[in-house]
């Protein structure tokens, strides 16, 4: 809303500067925003809240100002036009879309320009000068905030006005020059053939103002604020009445603005009122009565507050008092539909002192009632830790993604939460995957020459009836950054794979991994991780073709996604203190050649179902892919480390047991020792 | 064999005393500390000795040695250059080893907020994000025909909602739902934090984007105060922004709290010039109609909520100024928190 701190002078001098003004007016909840010199004259824009239609206009700016600082508020006079009724002028059709409607009917009008002064007022405000009769329903819409229509009458066909939907196929052309297809749900005015002017947002131009108009019939009405809204949005028009509207019109401003602007068109076009007719639901608002208990609006706000204090700050906002042992009863203005319960009116008093000058104190917090799952914080923030140290920088995505993105990664198949009203179809769906808006950014930053990267996500798929936590972590590139650590080879699948152990180690869960199951990734570079029979994961090198469907040519990525949700119900784990050895333990290094297909794990197994109780661990060392091994097998160096409790062991019996776990993986594997 | 320890101790000392360089003083150590050095020796001279001699020859050849390292010890505090062995080593070479992985600066600021209200004895409950229009809109006081409420204001998704036949389920639109999802399932007193994200269609530009995330906040018992309420906030944003910062509270409007203040705090402490006061969060009184929504009896609690944006704060702690940088996550960004 802008304030003409001319205009503003008409009805109240505040006797402050401009910036003790807008101090005062912001800090009572009339934020100014900007501030414009306009021909001589200061206007400050004002953040109206929605709560606070009444400010919409000069005078409810003034009455607040009044409030404020105490001066007092010069309303202008504004007579009733009591005239002739004019019977079955107007007709409404739906009286809740419409509850009053006033048509004043101004008869030999002359069409001409307003004075300078008021024109330069609409000019400050930012509203064209048109003719005097458009002029006078804009001013008088910026002075009381009711929004008026001027038509000319001897354009209406049938001499008539219906309000009434709009039916199927009708158009109209609004003002601004734009035809405007209708549908059922628009309220309209309506002559006896057609809509001349879209109930609350804009009148059409078959009927407007023009310099030959003789006739006017003036339009002041109120409409239900939704369907002004509804209409303004889906014809993408809005006006200053429309505004208005939408958030709700006084109803008995329909009486004083149609009042209000018939004094003026009388004063500057010269015409008579011929007659009027109205339909109305009520006559008057029924006027809301609050109790207030003084000792609530000092326990709420914290201080002790002097009730004849109350009684004129109230006043001064148009609310009616009268107070006795310690209550007050309130009677609420029709302009202030928000205030309705006690604490609203405890709020205008807040207002008035001051919110600044309330007291400041720290609360005594007490909050015995709620036990919080601690499990999934502290599972993530132990992962963070080991994120953290393995140089995984986190990433934070777009969870609303496009179907094709969804289609490149090869997961149309998946089930989908899609949007229904998207802005875009870059946002047409939930991700059921972490893994589209993880690739979106690989890309990214591989278009910028930002090949080397490591991200995690903590983030959520989403279902028809879930959203499920999980953490995705994408790798490519570079292995090592300096020549001292490392050659300068790139990630590979164990680098992932050492990452997630070392995530199941910091959470305490030690799931096997298999054959791998995520269909996106490359079945001959993954693997699936699995707990007491549930999937949790899978972690692998993307396939290639799902890359090149990116567009990412020329490096390989390795992905990992882990199921938190399936991970926060497992118990925690229950670790218990193991004795430490006080005896030696003897290491055994074996080499062997197996075939190529003979998963290392496999080894391990057979190791341990035969190394009884003395065999204490299996320690991989090193495989051999090369070619001086026969052709289809692969060379693998581990060692095994013997150990006990309770003694030292001796030579012969480490050997036999040794023994016996080589004969088992000679004769399970056709294992050849090299 | 047979060894004249006493000669071989006055020749070394001799070529001892005769260093003097940092490589002679390497050829000495070599000489007879090296791998095939004379002590070496001696002590391989071991398997072919005399079993009666065994124990002077062992003895003598750890005396030589002790005498060595002796020598070499006193020489070397007399040697004038710093380093005694090999070359300078270039310590100004950086360390060895991959950096430290960065946590999100989104993450980052909405854990140091959940930390300051923590601090104060807030807990965190997480709720979800595809709620109900109950949670979202009803339980807040936001009336059936409200304009947040359109679909231009508010994603719906396209599933029903189970709870209200013919009603969609929806991305909430605020962390607020939280709120009433809480008071639904506890009583007072509680204090609690509900951090998460939060979706509304707007296009996307420097400062809007369709999916951001929200810090919410409520403290209810039943005699909780608006001096209260400044009051923690007032400290909220001296550990969030330091000790001198100004803060004001401004009258706003919230359909779910009354009264209702939007906090502002001064510009200049964030080193920011062109305005004088920067908007952070939004706060007030618990609405007692919303108090009604959750079945808690009339007039029996009073409480208190704030929520502010985590990309504002992010923006506004560290200078940030196109919020698409959070969701972009160019390396060149996340590697600077």
């Amino acid at each position: 809303m802008k304030l003409s701190i001319n205009w503003l002078k008409d009805y109240i001098d505040p006797k402050l500067s401009t910036d003790a003004l807008i101090e005062r007016l912001t800090m009572a909840g009339l934020e100014v925003e900007a501030i414009e010199s306009v021909n001589g004259d200061t206007v400050l824009e004002i953040e109206i809240t929605p709560n606070r239609p009444d400010c919409l206009n000069i005078l409810g700016l003034a009455r607040e100002i009044g409030a404020i600082t105490g001066k007092t508020v010069k309303s202008p006079k504004i007579k009733n036009h009591k005239s002739t009724v004019i019977k079955n002028l107007i007709h409404i059709e739906d009286k809740k879309a419409c509850s009053r409607y006033i048509g004043t009917l101004i008869r030999d009008v002359q069409i001409k320009d307003v004075p300078q002064a008021m024109k330069q007022r609409l000019i400050s405000l930012g509203i064209n000068a048109i003719n005097n009769a458009v002029d006078i329903t804009n001013f008088v819409l910026m002075e009381t905030g009711q929004p008026l229509h001027a038509f000319d009458f001897d354009k209406l066909a049938g001499g008539k006005i219906a309000v009434r939907r709009a039916r199927a196929g009708e158009t109209i052309v609004t003002l601004d020059g734009i035809e405007r297809k209708l549908d059922t749900s628009i309220l309209v005015i309506a002559d006896a053939e057609k809509p001349v002017a879209i109930a609350g947002v804009m009148g059409g131009q078959d009927t407007q103002i023009t310099a030959a108009t003789k006739n006017i019939l003036l339009e002041s009405a109120h409409f239900e604020m939704g369907l002004v809204r509804r209409a303004s949005r889906s014809l993408g028009l809005r006006s200053d009445s429309s505004y208005r509207f939408e958030r709700n019109v006084n109803f008995e401003d329909v009486l004083t603005g149609a009042n209000r602007a018939t004094d003026l068109l009388l004063q500057l076009t010269g015409g008579h009122v011929s007659g009027r007719g109205e339909v109305s639901v009520k006559t008057k608002n029924v006027s809301t009565k609050i109790k207030v208990k003084i000792s609530d609006i000092e326990s709420l706000l914290g201080l002790e507050i002097k009730p004849l204090k109350v009684k004129t700050w109230l006043e001064k906002l148009g609310f009616k008092l009268t107070a006795k042992a310690g209550t007050l009863i309130v009677t609420v203005p029709g302009n202030r539909a928000d205030v309705q319960q006690d604490v609203d009116v405890i709020e205008e008093v807040a207002r008035m002192i001051g919110f600044d000058r309330l007291p400041s104190k720290l609360p005594t917090i007490k909050t015995v009632n709620i036990t919080v799952d601690k499990r999934p914080r502290e599972i993530r923030e132990k992962i963070r830790r080991v994120l953290m140290a393995g140089s995984i920088d986190e990433i934070i995505t777009h969870n609303m993604i496009n179907s094709k993105a969804l289609v490149k990664t090869n997961m149309a198949n998946l089930p989908v939460v899609r949007v229904f009203n998207p802005l875009s179809q870059d946002q047409e769906l939930m991700r059921p995957s972490m893994l589209p808006s993880m690739l979106q950014v690989a890309l990214t930053n591989i278009n910028r020459g930002q090949k080397d990267f490591r991200f995690f996500e903590f983030g959520k798929r989403y279902f028809v009836d879930a959203e499920k936590e999980t953490l995705g972590i994408l790798i490519s590139g570079r292995r090592a950054h300096d020549w001292r650590t490392s050659k300068k080879d790139t990630v590979e699948i164990f680098d992932l794979k050492g990452l997630m152990q070392r995530i199941f180690q910091a959470i305490g869960i030690n799931p096997v991994f298999e054959a791998n199951q995520f269909a996106v990734l490359d079945t001959s570079c993954a693997t699936t991780f699995m707990l007491n029979g549930k999937y949790l994961g899978s972690l692998g090198k993307i396939d290639r073709k799902i890359l090149n469907n990116w567009d990412i040519k020329n490096q390989d990525i390795y992905y990992a996604g882990l199921h938190l949700d399936e991970v926060y119900p497992l118990p925690n784990s229950s670790l218990k203190y193991q004795p430490i050895s006080e005896f030696p333990a003897i290491g055994r290094d074996v080499s062997l050649a197996v075939k190529k297909e003979i998963p290392y794990q496999k080894i391990e197994e057979i190791c341990h179902q035969q190394g009884g109780d003395i065999l204490r661990s299996v320690q991989f060392i090193e495989q051999y892919l090369g070619d001086k091994i026969q052709p289809g097998t692969k060379g693998l160096v581990f060692s095994c480390q013997y150990q006990s409790n309770a003694r030292t062991l001796r030579e012969d019996e480490v050997n036999a047991v040794h023994e016996r776990i080589l004969q088992a993986l000679t004769h399970d594997l056709a294992a050849i020792r090299r | 064999m047979q060894w004249n320890f006493q000669e071989i101790h006055t020749q070394a000392q001799a070529e001892a005393q005769a260093i003097d360089s940092p490589q002679a003083m390497e050829v000495f150590r070599l000489k007879y500390l090296g791998k095939k050095g004379v002590v070496a020796a001696v002590f391989a001279s071991l398997g072919g000795a005399l079993p009666t001699d065994k124990a002077a020859i062992g003895k003598g050849a750890n005396d030589l040695r002790s005498f060595v390292e002796q020598l070499i010890s006193e020489k070397s505090s007399n040697v004038s250059v710093p380093k005694i062995f090999g070359e300078q080593v270039d310590t100004s070479l950086p360390g060895t080893g991959e950096p430290l992985g960065h946590t999100h600066i989104l993450t980052q600021t909405m854990q140091e907020i959940i930390a300051v209200f923590e601090g104060m004895g807030f807990v965190t409950i997480e709720t979800p994000e595809v709620e109900t229009e109950f949670h979202n809109f009803t339980g807040l006081n936001i009336p059936i025909d409200h304009p947040s409420r359109d679909a231009f204001d508010t994603f719906y998704l396209d599933a029903e909602d189970p709870s209200s036949k013919g009603r969609r389920l929806l991305l909430r639109s605020h962390t607020s739902p939280g709120q009433v999802r809480i008071m639904k399932q506890h009583k007072p007193p509680m204090a609690v934090i509900v951090p998460g994200r939060v979706y509304r269609p707007d296009a996307v530009d420097a400062s809007h984007s369709f999916m951001f995330h929200q810090v919410e906040g409520l403290l209810v018992d039943d005699k909780a105060q608006f001096s209260e309420l400044k009051g923690l906030l007032t400290e909220f944003c001296r550990r969030f922004f330091g000790p001198k910062v100004i803060m004001r509270f401004r009258p706003h409007f919230f359909p779910f709290t009354e009264p209702s203040a939007e906090v502002d705090i001064n510009a200049e402490i964030l080193g920011i010039q062109r305005k004088k006061w920067l908007e952070i969060l939004g706060c007030g009184m618990v609405n007692p109609k919303v108090f009604e929504q959750v079945g808690y009896p009339k007039g029996k609690y009073k409480g208190f909520a704030f929520g502010m944006g985590v990309e504002r704060m992010a923006m506004l702690k560290y200078g940030i100024n196109d919020i698409r940088l959070f969701y972009e996550n160019d390396v060149r960004f996340l590697k600077q928190f």
